[in-house]
């Protein structure tokens, strides 16, 4: 995608200019310094860490109990992954079997916020294309019922601390799983509406087709993983090439896009997965061992929403393999453990020494190696298409820097 | 979010209504006592004061010349702030929101807050910066729209006594003229605020003014040509239709073919037409409309770049170039930026009114036209009269005025509307758009009707 702007008689300079940490469309505080040629660009240098948090030293510095609380920041838009990446790695060097309905709580709820999380990206991708003040807001109403029922089961809207080592916090309140049934029978409805808009706009269409191409061999030489390696023709997804969880048991497939890669292809890719994490709460909500929580309670014989999982029933029916409290020990060891987030593969690599701390954290974050790919993607565009591919990798930058 | 047949904002959209309908009022009654007041009220007060007295007869006229530019320096800033608070509920609508509805009741003052806020505001030079041309720039930015509005006010008052000096034999080339001043203002803003997202916004807005601003002029200019005139009044008055044709109402308007429609029905229901004349005119008269409806769309797409807005905002294309050529700019100097866009947006509609949309005729016949008004105006009048003041309106000026301003804001919800809806293109093929697409069809319409014309 280049455009010929120049002429022999003309003498022309590059421009540097450096485009954020303070920038309305860098999604945060990405410093990219661009050399420009006219409009188009020659050459890019992303400048990473100004949102560094020393989040891996962190770790290291707090008790198990209290770091599952903080990870869940560093990809603020699907906390749920971090967490459960984490509480995974913890659990491989434990030994832990995470009770089966809590390794559905998990899904479910992860894919919810795989969903709102996808959901921002297209309200937020929108807007750097500039559709300022058009539909970006209505990925927001669904996004907002979500929350509202993050809210209810989790305590927290964003930051949610809901998935713990050895099993999920607390079974969802009465009429929770019917708020969520109901919500999955009206979502397709409303991708649709959203497809109404954009997929088939002209002028979206323009500015995406063919722009931004990340081609299969250069997504694989950066590490790239996620929809962005998806859209360009790799069926990679950890919960079908590496199955963990309940995924073996749900009936779902890897949306892999035909093509080039470009940023339509990575836009079609994240609305086919919203459908797709749809069908698998869909199936997940059947198919979860003691049904809904009215189900469960009726089934112990219990009344009121109180904890007490009455210890001698079906050990499915459990949520925690572990107890939580402050002095969480992990027996020493070392585990790795990784998870498909919407923006790639999370990986967490953790030793323990067996006190409450852990000795060292190590986290591949899917941002940061997308991220890597972004000047090979940039060179050669004009100065208007960098925040459509910039936006079309979806990165935190949170979860770049950590 | 139930899918019930009854809109579930529609309590916002009666708000909307009901705010809109509240600050016409206040524009349109504030603009009007002001023109009433200084080209009647004063230069009666001055006769009565001095009868018979040369010096005071010349004192009072000179106030009445000045009533055109009073209407203009009263409507601006309060129809600016009305446009700003209409376009954010607008979009609030639009996009599930509520909108700003904090600053006085349900919102209705908080442009007004900002306003004053931005009055207060301080202004900042930018280092290294050019501070005279720095400052002239919104200046030349926003003084060209207003002088360039001046004619169009004949025209929306159905050439009414105060406004005919405005008036110009080519009116409608002295606007399209003083529209294209404003982008040197643009250039001028972005050179000088020494930084470079506002340079490459500036130096966007001047190629993308060139390009539109070709099949903008042609889309009049051909318009002009069917018509036959240049003045914004004849052109606006032409639309009423002549004789017996008035009662076809709206199809007399430019859009519909300019009085193509309307004449081949005349001569269809007199019976004038045999054999196969009744196709061949029919379908040249359809033709013909057709041709005026892709003008209009023409001039509308060019318009929407004229003014950078969505999809062509792209010299200040905000997740590109922060804010393009006023990203330095602050206080009242930004405000002034911001009154020019909205303005600009308001001048390009009744533009869009007077030459396509028929200017203050009514769209049917009989239906709230100069009679209806005159008799809301007669008691008014009345009372006036007896307490020996000139009379406060007549029955033509206002219904000109009321569906001209009718037509113009709707023109204004579209574009609010297209805003809500459209994301923006990119430079080359904003460029591609402009000259591979609308020169070469405006062009072809030129060309077609001319031929169509002679057929009809």
């Amino acid at each position: 995608m280049s455009v010929e702007l120049s002429s022999p008689d003309l003498k022309t300079d590059e421009m540097i200019i450096n485009m954020g940490p303070q920038h309305p469309a860098t999604h945060g505080v990405l410093r990219l310094i661009l050399t420009l040629d006219g409009e188009i660009c020659k050459h890019v240098e992303p400048v990473l860490g100004h949102l560094h948090r020393a989040q891996e030293w962190q770790g290291q510095n707090r008790t198990w109990f209290q770091y599952q609380a903080l990870i869940d920041r560093v990809d603020y838009l699907s906390g749920m992954y971090t967490s459960w990446a984490m509480a995974r790695a913890a659990e491989q060097i434990d030994g832990l079997v995470v009770p089966k309905r809590a390794e559905y709580l998990r899904v479910i709820l992860s894919e919810m916020n795989r969903i709102t999380s996808h959901l921002l990206w297209l309200g937020t991708y929108l807007i750097d294309l500039g559709a300022m003040f058009g539909f970006p807001f209505y990925p927001f109403r669904e996004r907002e019922k979500l929350f509202d029922l993050f809210e209810e089961v989790a305590g927290q809207r964003m930051m949610f601390n809901y998935i713990r080592i050895g099993g999920v916090l607390r079974n969802p309140p009465f009429g929770w799983f019917d708020k969520l049934k109901r919500f999955t029978d009206e979502f397709p409805d409303r991708i649709d509406e959203y497809e109404a808009i954009v997929t088939e706009n002209p002028i979206f269409l323009k500015r995406t087709k063919g722009v931004g191409i990340l081609k299969k061999e250069t997504a694989m030489a950066y590490g790239v993983t996620g929809p962005c390696i998806r859209a360009s023709g790799i069926p990679l997804d950890l919960r079908k090439t590496k199955p963990y969880s309940v995924y073996p048991e749900l009936d779902f497939k890897v949306q892999t896009m035909d093509g080039d890669g470009d940023t339509w292809a990575r836009y079609m890719c994240r609305i086919r997965e919203m459908r797709e994490s749809n069908e698998i709460i869909r199936q997940a909500i059947e198919k979860i061992p003691g049904g809904t929580t009215e189900e469960l309670r009726k089934l112990l014989g219990t009344t009121g929403p109180e904890k007490d999982e009455s210890k001698d029933l079906d050990p499915s029916f459990l949520l925690m393999a572990k107890k939580q409290n402050a002095g969480l020990r992990v027996k020493a060891g070392e585990g790795f453990a990784a998870v498909e987030s919407p923006r790639g593969t999370i990986g967490c690599y953790v030793i323990s020494n067996g006190s409450d701390k852990a000795y060292r954290f190590k986290w591949r974050n899917p941002s940061f190696c997308n991220l890597s790919v972004l000047p090979e993607l940039l060179v050669g565009a004009p100065i208007a298409d960098i925040m459509a591919i910039f936006g079309s990798i979806d990165v935190i930058l949170p979860d770049v820097d950590r | 979010m139930t899918s019930s047949a009854v809109p579930y904002n529609l309590n916002e959209i009666g708000k909307f209504f009901l705010l809109s309908g509240v600050w016409l009022g206040i524009i349109f009654g504030a603009v009007w006592a002001a023109c009433w007041a200084v080209g009647m009220l004063v230069p009666q007060l001055i006769l009565n004061a001095y009868p018979n007295d040369p010096c005071a007869l010349n004192v009072a006229n000179a106030i009445r010349l000045l009533t055109p530019l009073v209407g203009v320096m009263v409507f601006i800033p309060i129809n600016a702030m009305y446009m700003v608070l209409a376009e954010r509920r607008g979009l609030a609508l639009f996009t599930v929101r509520k909108g700003p509805n904090r600053v006085g009741p349900d919102g209705f003052l908080q442009t007004a807050a900002d306003a004053v806020k931005l009055l207060f505001k301080e202004n900042i030079n930018p280092h290294g910066g050019d501070v005279l041309m720095f400052t002239l720039a919104p200046i030349i930015f926003f003084a060209p729209s207003v002088f360039g509005a001046i004619p169009l006010l004949a025209a929306v008052t159905s050439n009414h006594d105060l406004f005919k000096i405005v008036n110009l034999p080519t009116g409608i080339f002295y606007v399209l003229a003083m529209s294209s001043i404003p982008v040197v203002g643009i250039v001028m803003g972005g050179w000088a605020s020494n930084n470079k997202y506002s340079l490459v916004g500036g130096l966007r807005s001047a190629a993308q003014a060139i390009s539109y601003e070709i099949p903008l002029v042609l889309a009049i200019i051909t318009t002009c040509f069917l018509v036959g005139s240049l003045d914004v009044v004849n052109i606006a008055q032409m639309q009423k239709g002549t004789d017996n044709l008035a009662s076809f109402g709206f199809l007399n308007w430019n859009f519909f073919g300019a009085g193509a429609i309307p004449h081949y029905l005349d001569l269809l229901m007199q019976g004038k037409l045999e054999g196969a004349q009744v196709v061949t005119s029919a379908f040249w008269s359809l033709a013909l409309a057709f041709c005026c409806i892709l003008l209009c769309g023409i001039y509308l797409t060019g318009a929407c770049a004229e003014i950078n807005r969505i999809p062509f905002d792209l010299p200040e294309a905000e997740s590109e170039l922060v804010s393009g050529y006023n990203t330095e700019y602050s206080g009242i100097r930004f405000a002034i930026f911001f009154l020019a866009e909205f303005t600009n947006l308001f001048i390009v509609s009744t533009v869009a009114v007077v030459m396509w949309f028929g200017g203050g005729a009514t769209p049917f016949p009989g239906f709230l036209d100069a009679n209806t008004f005159a008799s809301i105006a007669t008691p008014f009048n009345q009372a006036l009269a007896q307490a020996g003041l000139p009379p406060l309106m007549d029955g033509q000026t206002m219904s000109g005025a009321f569906w001209a301003i009718f037509k113009t804001y709707a023109l204004v919800y579209f574009a609010i509307l297209v805003r809500g809806t459209l994301p923006r293109f990119r430079i080359d093929q904003l460029l591609d758009f402009g000259w591979k697409k609308l020169i070469p069809l405006s062009l072809i319409l030129l060309l077609a009707v001319t031929y169509i014309r002679e057929l009809v």
